[in-house]
């Protein structure tokens, strides 16, 4: 029972590990609708970041934090501004294109800039495990988590209650209509980029300082979320948590009770049973694609 | 039509050529692996150019086509041209399954199940030892039994000419294909989906053909791969391979019929050369890739198309009528 | 000429006057990892081979010629090394082949070892079977899974009184032959296996795996893991509580991966071929020296590099000619002695005679448990 217990555990944590990396790419799909390759290697950026600011620079966890936030922010901004602005119009290939080709450049540059040796980032509070119904679980996890949790209804908030956010929603309905309310659509798309792009960063220095920050993460990650998102159906939130909630909990039940090495399988698998039976994901509000 | 058709005639009759001239194990090494991603690429397009969807999970059918190639070898004994038929054939039926399940959705959504087709292959065949052996992979895959005792030059230059045929059989296949009813009707749906389901066009019939042969294309060039190479492993199944490909049929431009080649010839020249760069060399091709989406996404065909019709517009001169005062 | 074209030259002067380098020096092949996951060992495998070769190049190189290190990246998989190979053969002509690291990758390049007649040494591919395969060509200066489990099991299951093992391994074919190897031998001396499982090589979270461990009430547990995934693993193990005794085959007596487990790694077993607290004078030098140029202390792949270089020069000079046959006839006679011991072939090509240790990690340092040698096979 309490090896059981221990696997729901483990499976809740690393589901809310794969919600909040998936937050950032799903706003970015469901509202932009560009399928962002280079999402792993944002992570990454994030986690790498986080190093250089606390290992570095020797900022705590939090200042380096709001460095990181600050720079990959910036960085968001001008990716969109420079490269995914310019093929907007020409349909979802092209930036599918655009974000693989950005990809292989940051983690190759990457590489070559920090090397493949895992990269330690520290943490935001002491090691140190709590048990709760006889599972182990470590302080920085449920920290983990917490953030999560925090993180996920932040955005939420901002999308559904500020004026920003009413604003974004209304270029993805019709950018032509925003524009003529006011609104600056150019702005917009940067905007929601950056956001988007922010919160997978800190998803990677938060989720490095428990595992370790390495470069070459990138493309599994993105695999993963790929996954959540399409599990929850793009542009949920509620879906991005139910998504890595399941992904997360078959993975450890499986891995735990079947066999550890198959376990990638079963996130891919159940991608394609659940598109051949709902191919909108479980939350998605869409029945047809306009 | 007509001059695409000599042009392609052409490329394969020089290509024929240079089998019987060039010697150097290390440029004919090059010049097989050319003709090897030119195949890939072809198929691709396929898919791809004509079809207009955007699959991630080629390398699924790749993987097939060389572990099949690989076990008939090893486990049945079977020789080299019964093996690659063998391989083409489970590749297409695995397009055809595949076809069936994610054809019906488009976008983001089919470009992201075909990755996880491909990973889910990839996955099973690092973890199913007693089939695949898993990461040690197949080795010693048997070469063409006349081969032995013959140099090494002439082995390569048997290779060489293997992929020439390969190469002109997929290239005759695809344009017997391109410019048949079948696909017309594919290029319909490509344009407007809505408009050629009006007419009567059933898009999941023509993807499913334009798939189905791609994946049959690349499923005989893996079995090539396996036979070439003698090693088999789940390596064939990873995404680089896959970019590889995106990245040719891109460069080279995507619907027409020489841009893969093109594009192959380019990028496997490219790759070769970056190599004196090493550690350089995967930053730079990061930033080829996007270059290329930037400033020339219909490809170089695309680019060289532009030229001529910019070059046709410019002798004929355009006349405004005098607008009345 | 259209820019094409002028890139298309550009890039062809540039292959030309590479390949107008140095023409008074003795070149030799290395293939190794330099981008991919395990390029951190490649880099040290040739930082170790870049030491050997400046130290006998600064004592007037080999048969009076500089050697010339020409190296490749093989990127531990079988299609880029054999072009790796390819290359090196036909455009720099090398007359002895050094790689190429992870077994798989080796096993494609031996065949064109063979066909070629040029002799290829390898200090790091440890899967038994490659000398196994007849190749008349092919060396193997690294220690096999074969002879550590044997080598060690005894010590083990006798020094650590274990009674039920359970096996990790990383999923490729180093780590699953380890463990088939290892799981042989203990089952042979008596001990029983609790588990035997396999992660997919860049894992981060091993709750799962471990809260199995947990369950299997296994009182050792044997790791086939690399320093990246090892280094994470062993942490998460510590934060997990548990207390199954832990030792690994692979890099763990290194000092990168003491780094990075850091208080995680205290206690930790390791078998490993070399290891920089080796008490000899011939080790202290050559950690010494290391540490001078490349300001840490070797682990197990800079040594094999370091001993495989020196091993080829040996060679070279006891052919008298850079002429590939020659140097192959005369690295059957090597006889050299390395900071871990001798070094010597059998007829398969298979190394022995070298100094195998168990270490215990005490405070990040590995403190030597017991050193054997390797017998010969």
């Amino acid at each position: 029972m309490q090896t059981l217990l221990q696997f729901i555990a483990n499976g809740v944590v690393v589901g809310a590990f794969y919600a909040l990396s998936a937050l950032g790419l799903t706003l970015i799909l469901g509202l932009m609708r560009v399928v962002n390759f280079a999402h792993g290697e944002f992570y990454m950026l994030g986690g790498v970041l986080g190093w250089w600011t606390t290992n570095r620079l020797g900022l705590d966890f939090f200042s380096g934090l709001a460095l990181v936030i600050a720079i990959m922010g910036v960085f968001g901004w001008l990716v969109d501004r420079l490269l995914i602005e310019r093929v907007r119009d020409q349909g979802e290939e092209a930036g599918i294109l655009l974000t693989i080709g950005l990809a292989i450049f940051l983690s190759n540059t990457a590489l070559l800039t920090v090397g493949t040796t895992p990269l330690k980032v520290e943490g935001p509070m002491a090691p140190g495990a709590v048990f709760i119904a006889g599972a182990v679980v470590t302080k920085a996890r449920i920290f983990a988590v917490l953030t999560c949790a925090v993180l996920m209804a932040a955005s939420w908030l901002l999308i559904n209650r500020t004026r920003l956010g009413a604003a974004m929603r209304a270029t993805f309905q019709d950018p032509m209509a925003a524009q003529l309310a006011g609104i600056r659509a150019s702005n917009i798309y940067a905007c929601t980029f950056a956001l988007g792009t922010v919160i997978t960063a800190t998803a990677g220095m938060l989720l490095g300082s428990i595992y370790s920050a390495q470069v070459s993460i990138g493309g599994l990650v993105s695999l993963k979320a790929f996954v959540v998102v399409i599990l929850g159906g793009m542009g949920s939130f509620a879906g991005a948590i139910v998504g890595g909630l399941l992904l997360g909990l078959t993975e450890a039940l499986w891995g735990g009770y079947v066999a550890s090495g198959w376990v990638d399988i079963i996130g891919f698998l159940l991608v394609i049973v659940i598109l051949i039976f709902r191919p909108y994901g479980l939350f998605s509000r869409r029945a047809e694609r306009p | 039509m007509k001059i695409e058709r000599n042009v392609l005639i052409t490329v394969v009759a020089v290509a024929a050529l240079l089998g019987a001239v060039l010697r150097d194990q290390y440029v004919l090494h090059i010049a097989i692996m050319v003709l090897f991603y030119a195949v890939l690429a072809t198929s691709l397009n396929l898919l791809v150019g004509y079809v207009g969807e955007f699959s991630l999970g080629h390398t699924a059918f790749l993987g097939m086509g060389a572990y099949t190639a690989a076990l008939c070898s090893t486990h049945l004994g079977w020789p080299m041209w019964i093996t690659l038929p063998a391989g083409g054939i489970v590749a297409g039926i695995t397009g055809l399954v595949v076809g069936a399940i994610t054809l019906r959705l488009q976008g983001p959504y089919f470009v992201i199940v075909t990755l996880a087709f491909a990973e889910v292959l990839r996955l099973a065949a690092g973890n199913w030892i007693a089939v695949t052996n898993g990461p040690m992979g197949l080795a010693g895959i048997a070469q063409p039994a006349w081969l032995a005792g013959r140099d090494i030059i002439e082995a390569k230059v048997f290779y060489y000419y293997v992929a020439l045929v390969l190469l002109a059989v997929a290239v005759y296949l695809s344009y017997r294909l391109v410019y048949s009813n079948a696909g017309r009707a594919a290029v319909a749906v490509r344009e407007n989906r809505y408009v050629a389901q009006s007419v009567g066009i059933r898009p999941l019939t023509y993807a499913l053909t334009a798939l189905g042969l791609g994946a049959f294309l690349t499923g005989m060039a893996g079995g090539f791969y396996a036979h070439y190479i003698s090693f088999v492993g789940p390596e064939v199944f990873a995404f680089p391979f896959m970019v590889s490909m995106i990245i040719m049929v891109l460069v080279g431009g995507k619907g027409t019929l020489l841009g893969p080649l093109l594009g192959a010839l380019l990028v496997t020249f490219l790759e070769e050369y970056l190599r004196e760069a090493k550690e350089l060399r995967l930053s730079i091709f990061g930033l080829a890739v996007m270059a290329v989406v930037l400033f020339m996404p219909r490809g170089l065909m695309g680019f060289l198309l532009r030229r001529r019709e910019q070059r046709a517009e410019a002798v004929v001169p355009v006349t405004r009528p005098e607008s009345a005062a | 000429m259209s820019n094409f074209h002028r890139a298309f030259l550009l890039a062809a002067l540039l292959g030309a006057v590479g390949c107008a380098q140095a023409q008074d020096a003795i070149k030799v092949g290395v293939i190794q990892p330099l981008t991919g996951s395990v390029a951190d060992n490649g880099m040290a495998f040739v930082n170790g081979a870049k030491l050997a070769v400046a130290k006998q190049n600064a004592a007037g190189g080999v048969l009076g010629k500089k050697i010339e290190l020409v190296i490749e990246d093989g990127q531990c998989q079988p299609a880029p090394s054999v072009s790796a190979a390819q290359k090196l053969l036909d455009r720099d002509k090398v007359p002895v082949l050094v790689g190429a690291f992870c077994s798989s990758a080796t096993a494609a390049v031996m065949p064109i070892a063979e066909q070629r007649h040029v002799p290829l040494l390898t200090g790091v591919s440890s899967k038994a079977d490659l000398t196994d395969k007849g190749n008349k060509y092919f060396f193997r200066s690294a220690e096999t899974d074969r002879v550590m489990s044997l080598t060690f099991s005894k010590i083990l299951a006798e020094k650590l009184q274990l009674k039920n093992v359970a096996y990790i391994g990383v999923n490729d074919d180093w780590g699953r032959g380890s463990v088939e190897d290892f799981a042989k031998e203990m089952e042979r001396l008596g001990v029983k296996t609790a588990m035997k499982e396999y992660y997919e090589h860049g894992t981060t979270d091993y709750y799962t795996l471990l809260t199995k461990l947990q369950a299997s009430k296994a009182d050792g547990v044997f790791v086939a893991a690399e320093t990246q995934d090892g280094s994470i693993l062993v942490k998460q193990f510590k934060e997990l509580g548990l207390t199954t005794k832990l030792f690994g085959v692979g890099s763990w007596a290194t000092p990168e991966f003491a780094k990075l487990a850091g208080t995680a790694s205290e206690g930790i077993y390791a078998a490993v071929p070399y290891a920089s607290s080796i008490a000899t004078d011939a080790n202290k030098d050559f950690v010494n020296r290391y540490a001078a140029a490349y300001k840490s202390k070797p682990g197990k792949y800079s040594a094999a590099g370091y001993n495989a270089l020196n091993i080829v020069m040996q060679a070279i000079t006891r052919a008298g000619k850079a002429e590939p046959q020659a140097i192959r006839d005369a690295l059957y006679k090597t006889d050299y002695a390395a900071p871990n011991g001798h070094y010597r072939f059998t007829d398969k090509g298979e190394g022995y005679g070298y100094d195998a240790v168990l270490v215990q990690l005490k405070s990040g340092e590995p403190v030597v448990v017991t050193m054997t040698e390797a017998g010969k096979p």
